[in-house]
């Protein structure tokens, strides 16, 4: 019975350190700027108002920003699922020499952190002329996006039966054929896992985007709401508004598609 | 391929710039290890050593703590678990940024918004609101838990899926044998969570080794170089100072620690995939 009430407790802890920071910036989101300056009604906006919501939308560029974001996570989540399909098919299916090192690179490249390659990434994006535009992001998200969704689809791909895919090759499907007829539909869970994946890595990523684009109107919504901080003056009501719409799509998303996100992430990264 | 040369080609092209004395709009010119030596005898660079290795060794060990806890507590839990493990799996999936900017605000001197503030003058417990961020220590405690907060869902469910694997029998004949629930915890989880707790401690330790955000957006490095960590500085030296040779060597510093952790990892994770 102790046992019980220690689990409950545990469990209610868990849920309290996670949903309060939650609760803390959703609520200063529905207050005004006096309200937050000077500390009233401090646990529940009373009275609660939109205004915040309605400011962010119209005098500043977040929209714009929400624009780059999307168009950014959308691009870069396409080319990784066909990239990253292909060579993780290739690499758990095709016998070719070397395939073994070529699966331990795309795991070393997936471990480098960005935070060793932003420098020189700078100059090669600046030698190929598109520092300060969204090309940039295109062609730089994917040097994460791709190893990491490789390494998991390579998991998944072994996990299926070969006999599936042979049967279709006897019966005189060419090895593309095999691969979108019969294997691609039957791993479709892992490769929506896999683009949902690339997705919250392009839509939530910071350093790149604050190196690689200046231009206020070209930023993504991390770098902008970076921006709205150090500005003049302390929107804070905004900057929280601005946090909560940022937050709900991928919460949303997330909610639909959790248990094979973890799934996935059990098959495919930590478990093997 | 294209993707392994976007990445092969920058690594070398960074190990030629670091012994560079580049700065922007110069061209390069080959000075040998004289960034090296420089940065050996900075002052400000060994803080930033010292600040990296605190703030990841803190981080990761609180992860594994709450990690283990919170997959302890999921795992007791019959009803609701997917609704759980779902709902502390929220911080792992929120922008960095967003995390950073919350506990920014979390942490804040002015009651209102700062919850820690409003919370503890509140109770009574404080006569006058604290300013965490503005000291040194009290903005090292600020991204080292927002940098957890962020951190631990991973590994409460990585360690939840661990301990779903370890068969029930050993429990059963651990019981038997009258063991109490700590010895089996010690006996049984624990070994059986070995290699979970060895490969997720090592992937944390490569990334957040090498953070900039949740720095960056939180203190910007200060006050002073209180928090100032490998990325930030990196950043800051190329992009403030302008000194592209110097600041990729920084980076570059921390290479024989991440190599050591990749090539560990690798193996790991590369001997479960051949298993």
């Amino acid at each position: 019975m102790s046992w019980r009430i220690a689990s409950v407790g545990g469990l209610v802890t868990f849920a309290l350190i996670v949903l309060v920071p939650f609760w803390w910036i959703t609520s200063m989101s529905f207050k005004t700027y006096e309200q937050i300056q000077f500390a009233t009604s401090i646990y529940v906006p009373k009275p609660f108002t939109w205004e915040n919501y309605t400011g962010l939308w119209l005098d500043t560029r977040f929209p714009l920003w929400l624009r780059n974001s999307a168009i950014t996570a959308v691009v870069v989540t396409a080319i990784t699922t066909v990239i990253a399909s292909l060579s993780g098919y290739a690499v758990a299916r095709i016998r070719f020499p070397g395939r073994e090192l070529v699966a331990s690179l795309i795991l070393v490249v997936y471990l480098v952190p960005p935070a060793l390659l932003f420098i020189p990434l700078y100059r090669v994006l600046a030698e190929l002329g598109t520092t300060n535009s969204l090309m940039s992001l295109f062609l730089s998200y994917p040097t994460f996006t791709v190893p990491f969704c490789t390494w998991l689809l390579i998991g998944f791909f072994k996990a299926l039966p070969t006999e599936l895919e042979e049967a279709a090759l006897v019966d005189g499907a060419t090895r593309i054929q095999a691969l979108v007829r019969v294997l691609l539909p039957l791993a479709a869970p892992g490769i929506v896992a896999s683009a949902i994946f690339a997705f919250t890595l392009s839509w939530n990523e910071f350093l790149y985007a604050l190196v690689f684009i200046q231009d206020e109107r070209t930023l993504t919504v991390p770098v902008g709401l970076n921006l709205l901080i150090y500005g003049d003056v302390f929107h804070w009501g905004q900057l929280m508004a601005a946090s909560v719409i940022t937050t709900v799509p991928v919460v949303a998303l997330y909610m639909f598609i959790h248990r094979w996100m973890v799934e996935g992430l059990a098959a495919g990264a930590v478990k093997g | 391929m294209l993707v392994i040369g976007l990445i092969v080609y920058p690594i070398s092209r960074a190990v030629w710039l670091s012994f560079t004395d580049k700065l922007v709009g110069y061209p390069e010119r080959f000075v040998g290890l004289r960034n090296y030596l420089y940065l050996i005898d900075d002052d400000g660079f060994h803080a930033v050593v010292r600040n990296s290795l605190v703030f990841t060794v803190s981080s990761v060990a609180l992860k594994i703590a709450t990690g283990l806890a919170m997959a302890l507590v999921l795992h007791a839990t019959w009803r609701w678990r997917n609704f759980f493990r779902g709902l502390m799996l929220l911080p792992w999936i929120t922008s960095t940024v967003i995390i950073a900017l919350t506990w920014r605000w979390m942490f804040d001197a002015f009651p209102g918004r700062g919850f820690f503030n409003s919370v503890l003058l509140d109770a009574g417990l404080l006569s006058r609101p604290i300013a965490f961020m503005a000291t040194p220590a009290g903005a090292m405690t600020a991204v080292v838990v927002a940098n957890w907060w962020r951190g631990f869902p991973f590994f409460g469910v990585s360690y939840l899926a661990g301990m779903q694997a370890i068969p029930a029998e050993l429990y059963e004949a651990a019981a038997v044998d009258g063991a109490p629930p700590w010895r089996r915890f010690w006996h049984v989880t624990l070994p059986g969570l070995k290699h979970v707790i060895i490969v997720t401690t090592l992937l944390t330790f490569i990334f957040t080794l090498n953070d900039f955000n949740i720095v960056y957006v939180m203190t910007r490095g200060g006050p002073g170089t209180a928090t100032q960590v490998f990325a930030t500085y990196s950043y800051e030296v190329a992009f403030n100072q302008l000194r592209w040779g110097r600041g990729v060597t920084i980076s570059i510093f921390a290479v024989p620690l991440l190599a050591a952790a990749i090539a560990l990892v690798s193996r790991y994770l590369l001997r479960d995939r051949t298993a």
